[in-house]
């Protein structure tokens, strides 16, 4: 396993108004981020909230090309990004004990908080197709090249790590100053990991190492 | 964090316990566990909250110690509404240092602010004001900033400077409303009616009329011997005698000071303090005894002289004797005029002051808690009374707002 201290390149906000950051994602141009009452879409050149939504945003956030998935009390809401309209829902697999949320290859990736968990869901139904164990709480999840990557939070330590989807085994690992929250996590599909910053309502984007070996 | 768990704190800061218990109500992890004590807290179930708070601090796990410690501030909070003295400070104070080294400043100051809001109720004005002093610089909530100010209210106050007690609370009424807790507000307006309110009454030359605080705090430069009876002594400036302990001379020196410049006859002088309806010769006995014990104390600020048909009080170099009484003087005024000092009295050591049964205390204790005009705090032997504090701390509660966000 690798293990390094995380670069932060970049730390968007905090914004005025928001108490905290509860889930992260990214649509290619804007980075969304929940935080309780709202989806905000922030441009990540200048820094600014371009737009929000009005609608519950308790959890983790994902953008599968069309639509925002977001966690809301015990479910899943999935709305359309354009209009921010809420056109369905399904139930969380955690049962409101969800944090993080991911889309990849057709399904969501589901973190489940206290349990350590990462479950794969149908983004239609919510049936869990399979379930990841970690051994860390998980605040946010996200793939990319292949790569399933989870934030934790546990005790006063944060890290954002890349695991073995098979086994669960943490692979690389970045560590996160002391105090400093991952309650989110969305990859740009480059080399840049968005991180929600928790009660200090900000957005980090931390630096993806590159990979020395294909995996 | 969790997604229910932020819904159902996000009810809480809302002010909707109800909504956040919904969402939790049947979850016992420590996240819901604190959630729902908080919540049994706000709905006033202050026992049941206790019990929670406890169970939390302990589920959550031995790596997540910033959890913990909000749990400890919560458990003290509610200790210190239900005047649960007893509850362990040290406890609290680790915790505060967890917060602090953490960087939850908020929740800190929330603890530090529980500290002094504990000693100002014990009467330890001076430590209350080191254990402010303490909490820094860092830029407060509203919510904390009104308890902050109480407090200083609250020492001024019990130290009746009104001028600082008045400004505390001019702050504290304007951190209210930007905290946007009516219950906050509510606390102030109170506070601030202490300061309105007629808090005793001057008799002099056979006449009375109602004092304000600031009044009160005026006679402590005045020339005028001053006999008062919330703290039963009697004093010109800085010269005090206290007769706390001797109630016996405190009550002939009252009589005396409230007929002056008239002398007070032998009857009257034994039927007050003695409490006899006909006065015979022991009791004539006794009360030159006690007239010579007085006599004795004053001795700095008066002389008391005979005269024909009894006693006259002579002060030494002023022309105004002034009694500074309760508004209103009632039933069980003596256990009062004792617990109005501000500190916590044992009712043994209120029956030792009074010269009467423990037992006796005891009863008038009780009578008067139920009229709300006393309380306690402790168990057994620990049990302490005092009268309702000043303004100084609010009674309700505020609990660590963000306790579940991390």
């Amino acid at each position: 396993m690798k293990r390094s201290a995380a670069e932060i390149v970049r730390e968007y906000g905090p914004f005025e108004g928001v108490k905290a950051v509860h889930g992260v994602s990214y649509d290619g141009t804007h980075v969304w981020f929940a935080s309780g009452d709202k989806l905000n879409a922030v441009d990540p050149a200048s820094g600014e909230i371009a737009r929000s939504i009005d609608v519950a945003a308790h959890a983790g956030t994902a953008f599968d090309g069309r639509h925002l998935f977001q966690i809301a009390e015990d479910r899943i809401q999935k709305i359309d990004a354009a209009t921010g309209k809420v056109l369905t829902s399904i139930p969380a697999p955690g049962g409101g004990g969800d944090s993080g949320l991911a889309w990849a290859e057709g399904s969501l990736w589901v973190g489940q908080y206290r349990e350590r968990k990462i479950h794969q869901i149908d983004p239609a139904t919510g049936k869990v197709l399979r379930t990841i164990e970690s051994n860390r709480f998980v605040t946010g999840v996200t793939w990319v090249d292949g790569e399933l990557w989870h934030g934790t939070w546990e005790g006063d330590d944060s890290d954002v790590r890349r695991i073995d989807p098979d086994t669960g085994r943490v692979l690389e690992q970045l560590d996160l100053p002391a105090g400093t929250m991952v309650s989110g996590l969305e990859s740009d599909g480059g080399d840049r990991l968005f991180c929600g910053g928790g009660d200090r309502g900000n957005v980090r984007a931390v630096r993806r190492p590159r990979r020395t070996a294909p995996r | 964090m969790e997604s229910l768990i932020t819904a159902a704190a996000r009810a809480l800061e809302a002010g909707d316990p109800l909504g956040a218990l919904n969402r939790v109500a049947l979850r016992n992890d420590a996240p819901s566990l604190a959630l729902r004590g908080i919540a049994m807290a706000q709905l006033g179930d202050l026992a049941k909250a206790k019990v929670l708070l406890r169970n939390a601090a302990r589920a959550f796990g031995p790596r997540e110690a910033v959890a913990r410690a909000r749990c400890v501030v919560a458990e003290a909070e509610i200790a210190l509404v239900s005047r649960d003295l007893s509850w362990p400070v040290k406890t609290l104070a680790a915790a505060r240092a967890t917060l602090e080294k953490h960087g939850d400043l908020a929740n800190a100051a929330h603890a530090g602010h529980i500290e002094a809001r504990r000693l100002l109720l014990l009467g330890r004005a001076d430590e209350a004001e080191r254990t402010l002093a303490e909490i820094g610089t860092s830029p407060l909530l509203p919510a904390s900033q009104v308890v902050r100010e109480l407090v200083i209210a609250g020492i001024a106050i019990r130290r009746l400077r009104t001028k600082d007690a008045r400004a505390a609370l001019d702050r504290a009424a304007r951190a209210a409303r930007q905290a946007k807790i009516p219950a906050l507000s509510a606390e102030v307006d109170s506070a601030n009616l202490v300061l309105d309110t007629p808090t005793a009454r001057l008799i002099a030359r056979g006449s009375e009329h109602p004092l304000l605080l600031g009044e009160v705090e005026k006679l402590a430069t005045s020339a005028a011997l001053v006999v008062d009876t919330f703290h039963h002594s009697v004093r010109k400036q800085d010269v005090v005698v206290s007769l706390g302990t001797r109630p016996v001379l405190f009550a002939l020196a009252r009589i005396l000071a409230q007929a002056w410049p008239a002398d007070v006859s032998r009857e009257a002088l034994i039927a007050g303090p003695f409490q006899a309806k006909n006065a015979d010769e022991s009791h004539r006995a006794r009360l030159r005894v006690e007239i010579g014990r007085l006599r004795t104390q004053l001795k700095p600020l008066a002389d008391i002289s005979a005269t024909k048909q009894g006693f006259v009080l002579a002060p030494r170099k002023t022309r105004d004797v002034l009694v500074l009484a309760r508004p209103v003087e009632e039933k069980h005024a003596d256990v009062l005029a004792l617990l109005s000092d501000g500190e916590p009295w044992s009712s043994s050591a209120l029956a030792l002051a009074l010269g009467t049964s423990a037992r006796t205390v005891q009863r008038s204790l009780e009578e008067l808690a139920r009229s709300n005009k006393v309380q306690s705090f402790g168990q057994g032997r620990a049990r302490r009374w005092m009268t309702p504090p000043v303004p100084g701390f609010p009674t309700g509660l505020l609990l660590p707002g963000p306790i579940l966000k991390t």
